[in-house]
């Protein structure tokens, strides 16, 4: 059977004021990839992952998610929303719940699971990210390592289709890298689709079978990670990764 | 002027002042109620992506703080009923409370909501919460924690400024305490009696709704990212 593609840009443009953030990009993401999107800041990559949940409306052009335009006026975004995992670099946890409710929330009141399930769904993802012993710990209470994990946890109990990351470690302490890493990491194994943003490029050599370089709002390089990160064609792209590989 | 006799005189018509006290916290508790109402949902019109929703919160909050109470009050207990709308007294005193308080508390809920981080909304929204139920299970509890100190300064004013009712007749501890006073021509002890009475009200609310606060700290721990 013919699967189309998961997520689809379609001449995406997007400018802020008269910044021109992302320019005339197509892309085509199947069901399974792991992509992970790399660049320097200011290159557009987060404002390409949102659009894809558009948390960013795109200025011009279409982005498509299984098929439905969600770019279209009109388009039933809560609905789309609810089968997109999204994590943060500042994790957003919600601080007024515990770790529990911050799992069981949108279960309950967007998909109207029952509460006894909806726990035991949250126990369940929350065992996997190693947080099962903090279900009762308020977010303050977490180190940011353990927040970003729960933020895992909470997109997961959605039973997303697929998963954005939007610079997931980026704000935690280095020793803290490892731990979101490696949740992420078994997740790619267990063959959840995944768009990346992030700077870990050894997590993106390991876990990775698409990376794009994301250059001045421009796609300048996509291919797998062995062409990306050692034979790359793009002046840009080297003289990135010269920077960030040392 | 404060000699016995005048307490004992007022001692003696205790029921009066009974009755006004009862008077006053029904129409506190009532307008309360209306103010509390009309100040979130107005609160949240001032944050929608709905421009002429933003407008109404404008035209509500400028209208209503920029005018006297005493001056709304008196339109709606002498103009209403010129317009066919003749309500009780202790209803135009709640409408009166309600309304003008609702407006200062509509600017707090919505300086509230304007505080909770971005990134709280735009996590609700990436879970597929419709802009509503964000409101009203992410944002709006995290906003009533930056609330609720500013918001038990409108409680109290909001007692003490019931006492414009005894400029309609309402039956409340400020009218009894005009009428029994000017009767008997007692009014010091009259007066200092009342105070005392609404320090009784107004005391007790600020302290609970500090206590309230601090239990709401506790539990949510340190700070908020």
């Amino acid at each position: 059977m013919e699967v189309g593609p998961l997520i689809e840009f379609r001449r995406v443009n997007k400018f802020f004021g008269s910044n021109h953030v992302l320019r005339d990009i197509d892309l085509t993401i199947p069901t399974n990839q792991k992509l992970v999107i790399i660049g320097p800041s200011g290159s557009g990559k987060s404002t390409l992952i949102r659009c894809i949940n558009q948390l960013e409306r795109v200025s011009s052009g279409q982005v498509l998610v299984d098929g439905v335009d969600v770019t279209a006026p009109g388009a039933r975004l809560a609905e789309v929303r609810q089968d997109i995992g999204m994590v943060f670099q500042l994790f957003n946890l919600y601080p007024h719940k515990t770790v529990l409710e911050n799992v069981t929330l949108a279960p309950e009141k967007v998909r109207g699971v029952p509460p006894e399930q909806a726990a035991e769904t949250a126990r369940y993802y929350l065992k996997r990210v190693g947080m099962l012993h903090k279900v009762n710990a308020y977010p303050a209470q977490l180190s940011g390592g353990q927040q970003q994990r729960v933020a895992i946890a909470r997109a997961l109990a959605m039973k997303p289709r697929f998963m954005l990351f939007d610079e997931p470690t980026s704000a935690l302490d280095p020793e803290m890298i490892g731990e979101v890493l490696d949740v992420m990491t078994g997740l790619a194994h267990e063959g959840m689709t995944m768009v990346v943003v992030t700077h870990e490029i050894g997590f993106a050599r390991q876990v990775a079978d698409r990376i794009l370089f994301l250059d001045n709002g421009e796609i300048a390089e996509d291919g797998p990670p062995a062409q990306v990160l050692d034979s790359p064609t793009n002046e840009r792209t080297k003289s990135f990764l010269s920077k960030v590989l040392h | 002027m404060f000699g016995l006799e005048s307490w004992q005189t007022l001692l003696v018509d205790w029921r009066i002042f009974a009755q006004g006290l009862a008077q006053t916290v029904l129409a506190s508790v009532l307008g309360l109620a209306l103010a509390l109402a009309l100040g979130v949902v107005m609160g949240v019109l001032g944050v929608v992506p709905v421009r002429p929703l933003r407008w109404l919160n404008r035209f509500y909050v400028e209208f209503f703080q920029n005018t006297p109470l005493l001056t709304q009050v008196f339109f709606y207990y002498y103009g209403l009923p010129r317009l066919g709308l003749r309500l009780p007294v202790l209803a135009v005193g709640v409408m009166g409370l309600g309304i003008y308080t609702g407006a200062y508390i509509a600017e707090i809920i919505r300086a509230g909501i304007l505080s909770v981080h971005r990134g709280q909304l735009e996590a609700a929204f990436s879970q597929g919460f419709r802009y509503e139920e964000a409101m009203r299970y992410i944002i709006l509890p995290q906003a009533f924690r930056v609330i609720m100190p500013p918001l038990t300064n409108q409680f109290v004013n909001l007692i003490k400024n019931s006492s414009i009712l005894s400029f309609i007749a309402g039956y409340d501890l400020m009218y009894h305490a005009d009428v029994w006073s000017s009767y008997n021509l007692l009014y010091g002890v009259a007066y200092v009696t009342i105070a005392a009475l609404y320090l009784c009200l107004t005391l007790p609310t600020a302290t609970l709704a500090r206590r309230l606060e601090r239990r709401m700290q506790a539990t949510w721990g340190g700070s908020v990212s």
